[in-house]
């Protein structure tokens, strides 16, 4: 709930190189920890047990990186922005590191559903001649297979450049789709189509932009 | 020798393991690599890296290797057990956390034994290193493999695994023992030669290669199950304490995990070992004297430990917090420091009384989860027997000041199996609990006493060698069904429910804790059967367990039941915690006639051995307060490290 009078602060922060491995949960975890090392006044929630106020930004799937990764921390005190960043820095692993803050308004949307365009790159082993996206994908979800429309979810063309992949899904309020699954099943059908041989694996894989609807 | 990085190996099998934070390293605190040309120490815990990584051990043991000259420590843990199947095969040996190197590599390994059921595990950790398991079988440039931890005090089972066994607490011990290794390896020393300078030089040092084992009449003549083979190594390995305990700072190198770890926290170790004297009980033995840290460093560690860690929960450790003479000051301090930041603190107690509860209550705050309560036993007689000091009417007292302030849910832990344990005693944990929850009833609102749970949790009882019930056996495992098996139908109330350990692993526990160096064998042939993380309930193979036994023709139920007299020489004579085997004697004869001993921190000195024989004394801060509330007793072996409480003490001698 809204709190009038505490100051609503937006991290960006990068997630990279081995930290990528890290499920929501840790990251989450390992956020709130280096927001406590950085010794800013947030604010704790009333209740039972009371906990720092601090949302997350839409989960990345395990393995996958990202350069623009957000949370929303609210604050008892104004600190300055730049102030802020600093103290979270010195606070921070370098694979997990606070690159902008900024004070956003109590009325923009939640941080979890604030950007469901989400643009990735992948880098594979190697240059695919050409990639081939498949139309519909198959996931499991509670136990129930689900096939998806690809359509209904990529925006934009996949875009390859080298060895580097780059595309954009958005999410539904009905559901997504899952980045990871739409990159293993893109190289699948790269694979059988001819066009890379079948040890083509990705070698890094990050979230580069998210952006509102 | 060239550095191999395993982690380009590693890296790709992390996509298809659970958890990979496991094995990231990286954390915040993590250390840096050991550096070029420092011996190179790696420090294992036999079990995943959940439980491994919040060890106090491995903590204080990584971080006394790093704070010394020319040497260097780095982390292991055995992979789950996903990880270690797809390690095998793709042919990915152990590695260490920081530098992600063999474990194999290493100048010196050191596995620590945190309780009975680690011994599986640690041969899978030295097989999936790739370093031979007995010490027969290491060449030269193997790395030396030490041991350590609580099962040290009973080394035989694991006797042909190690080269070395440290017994005792190896704050100084471990890197002494290091260093020496590095030195004689500079100057070209053997293997063996290496093995015997530690015997000789290092204190505590148990190095089983170097003594005969003897059979058991020659044994029980001889007075020790093991004969030296040489002249200069000790005939009986007494136990190391760190003598700088009190003194030294609360605050250490701490490294903050990213995936969930058990206690998952910061914890302040506030002091070390506790004189209340259960007979059963080997952490009571092992860690005497007991010695405090002030409340000054305590606080301090706390207020600086969570601000560099950013952990959201503190823990002020020992095996009983409450009995520390200053911790009304500490949790009072603690507690102002931390208002309104969201932080926890937590306190173990072994403290049953109200006041245990007074101060359960100064850090609980508004959450109320549960409070765990253990008397041990249900009848005063057996309570008295295994010297647990409480009443009927401590616990009572304790539950109507916990549910007065607000607490709903209590747990009550039993033992079952306990020596001259009698169906009486069974039927007594039922009413004990059950008036428990009468008095529980009576001290909360009408309308709120629904929410009123009451839990019994038995474990089966295990002998544990340095104790005075080391000579008493277990009772079979089909004993213990039928015992929880009448405490259940004596549970009258649904509101009181029992539960209770698997006897089948607290069988192997008994055989661990008392055999001698013959369970070795057992303990291989049950790993190559695929015994492996027997700890894990869902994980314990039984069948690996009796087939083993079976096929070297062995009875591990004679091993766990056997029941000796007091002048029977244990496999575990030639170890000694400083408690001497005259003082273990005489408890088990008061047991027998239900005599209780008192602590010697509030009373005077029991006579148990341990000052004497290290020349130290008890050091708390200040006197602890009688539990009447009266004039404490004197104690020549008590020193008062407080600056204001010795002008007291001072007074009082
Ligand atoms: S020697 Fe006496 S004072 Fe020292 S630990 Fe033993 S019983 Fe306590």
């Amino acid at each position: 709930m809204a709190d009038p009078r505490l100051f609503r602060l937006r991290v960006t922060f990068r997630e990279t190189g081995r930290l990528a491995m890290l499920s929501h949960l840790e990251l989450a975890r390992a956020l709130e920890r280096a927001v406590r090392r950085a010794g800013l006044p947030y604010a704790v929630s009333q209740g039972f047990s009371p906990h720092m106020r601090i949302a997350f930004g839409a989960a990345l799937p395990v393995g996958v990186g990202g350069t623009a990764e957000f949370f929303d921390l609210f604050l008892t005190d104004y600190v300055a922005a730049p102030k802020a960043l600093a103290a979270l820095q010195e606070a921070s692993p370098a694979d997990l590191y606070p690159v902008e803050a900024r004070y956003i308004e109590h009325k923009d949307p939640a941080a979890s559903v604030a950007c469901p365009v989400s643009t990735y790159e992948v880098v594979f082993s190697e240059a695919p001649v050409s990639v081939v996206v498949p139309e519909e994908i198959t996931v499991v979800r509670k136990k129930k297979e689900k096939t998806l429309a690809v359509a209904d979810f990529l925006v934009g063309p996949v875009e390859l450049d080298g060895a580097t992949v780059r595309f954009t899904l958005a999410a539904k309020p009905t559901g997504s789709l899952r980045a990871d699954a739409f990159a293993r099943e893109l190289v699948a059908a790269t694979v059988a189509a001819g066009c890379a041989p079948a040890t083509l694996h990705p070698t890094s894989f990050m979230r580069v932009e998210q952006r509102e609807a | 020798m060239a550095r191999r990085d395993l982690w380009p190996r590693v890296e790709p099998l992390l996509a298809r393991v659970e958890r990979p934070a496991r094995y990231l390293n990286h954390e915040w605190g993590c250390a840096d690599p050991v550096a070029e040309g420092d011996t190179a120490f790696c420090m294992i815990y036999p079990d995943t890296y959940e439980l491994g990584q919040a060890n106090q051990a491995v903590r204080i043991l990584v971080n006394a290797v790093n704070a010394a000259a020319g040497m260097g420590a780095e982390r292991a843990f055995l992979p789950a057990v996903d990880m270690a199947d797809l390690m095998r095969e793709e042919g990915v040996p152990l590695f260490s956390l920081e530098s992600c190197r063999p474990v194999a590599d290493f100048d010196v390994v050191g596995i620590t034994l945190p309780h009975e059921l680690a011994a599986t595990n640690v041969l899978e950790t030295l097989d999936l290193a790739g370093i031979p398991l007995r010490t027969a079988e290491r060449a030269e440039d193997d790395p030396i493999v030490l041991a350590g931890g609580p099962c040290a005090y009973n080394p035989e089972p694991y006797a042909p695994f190690f080269d070395v066994i440290l017994v005792g607490e190896g704050e100084e011990q471990l890197p002494e023992t290091v260093a020496l290794i590095r030195d004689l390896r500079a100057s070209g020393a053997s293997r063996a030669e290496i093995l015997r300078e530690i015997a000789r030089k290092v204190g505590g040092a148990y190095v089983p290669s170097l003594y005969r084992w003897r059979d058991e009449s020659e044994a029980q003549k001889a007075g020790s199950w093991v004969e030296p083979l040489f002249e200069d190594v000790p005939a009986v390995v007494h136990k190391r304490v760190f003598e700088g305990f009190a003194e030294s700072s609360a605050l250490e190198p701490m490294i903050v995990p990213y995936t969930e770890v058990v206690h998952d926290r910061l914890n302040v170790e506030i002091l070390r070992g506790c004189a209340r004297g259960c007979r059963f009980c080997q952490a009571g033995m092992m860690y005497r004297p007991v010695r405090e840290r002030s409340a000054d460093n305590i606080v301090a560690a706390v207020r600086e430990g969570l601000a560099v860690t950013g952990y959201d929960e503190v823990s002020l450790t020992s095996l009983s917090s409450t009995d520390h003479s200053q911790i009304a000051e500490i949790l009072t301090r603690v507690n102002a420091d931390c208002a309104g930041l969201g932080v926890r603190i937590s306190v173990p107690s072994q403290r049953l009384d109200s006041f245990g509860v007074e101060m359960a209550e100064l850090v609980a705050g508004q959450k109320k989860g549960g409070l765990t309560f253990a008397p041990e036993a249900g009848t005063q007689r057996l309570r008295d027997v295994i010297n647990k000091n409480v009443t009927e009417d401590d616990l009572f007292s304790a539950i109507d000041a916990a549910f007065a302030a607000g607490w709903r849910r209590c747990k009550l832990y039993f033992m079952v199996g306990l020596p001259t344990e009698t169906d009486d005693d069974i039927k007594g944990i039922a009413s004990l609990a059950q008036r428990a929850y009468d008095r529980a009833k009576a001290a909360v609102p009408a309308d709120q006493r629904g929410s009123i749970r009451m839990s019994v949790s038995c474990a089966v009882f295990v002998p544990k060698a340095q104790t005075p019930f080391q000579w008493d056996g277990q009772i079979s495992p089909e004993e213990t069904l039928r015992r929880v098996g009448l405490l259940k139908r004596s549970v009258k109330y649904k509101a009181v429910d029992v539960h209770y350990h698997d006897p089948k692993t607290s069988f192997v526990e008994a055989v661990m804790s008392r055999g001698g160096r013959e369970v070795a064998d057992w303990v291989e042939e049950a790993w190559r059967r695929g015994a492996r993380f027997d700890a894990w309930t869902e994980l314990f193979n039984e069948g690996a367990w009796t087939g083993a036994a079976e096929a070297l023709g062995i009875s591990p139920a004679e091993i766990a039941q056997a029941e000796y007299g007091t002048d029977y020489v244990l496999p575990w004579a030639h170890i000694t915690a400083a408690v001497s085997p005259k003082f273990l004697a005489r408890e088990r004869e008061r047991a027998a006639s239900g005599i209780t001993t008192p602590d010697c921190t509030f009373e005077n000195c029991a006579a148990c051995g341990a000052c004497p024989t290290l020349g130290m004394d008890i050091e708390l801060q200040k006197l602890r307060e009688a539990k009447d509330g009266g004039e404490p007793a004197k104690n020549p072996y008590r020193a008062i490290l407080g600056s204001e409480a010795n002008v007291e003490e001072g007074a009082m001698l």
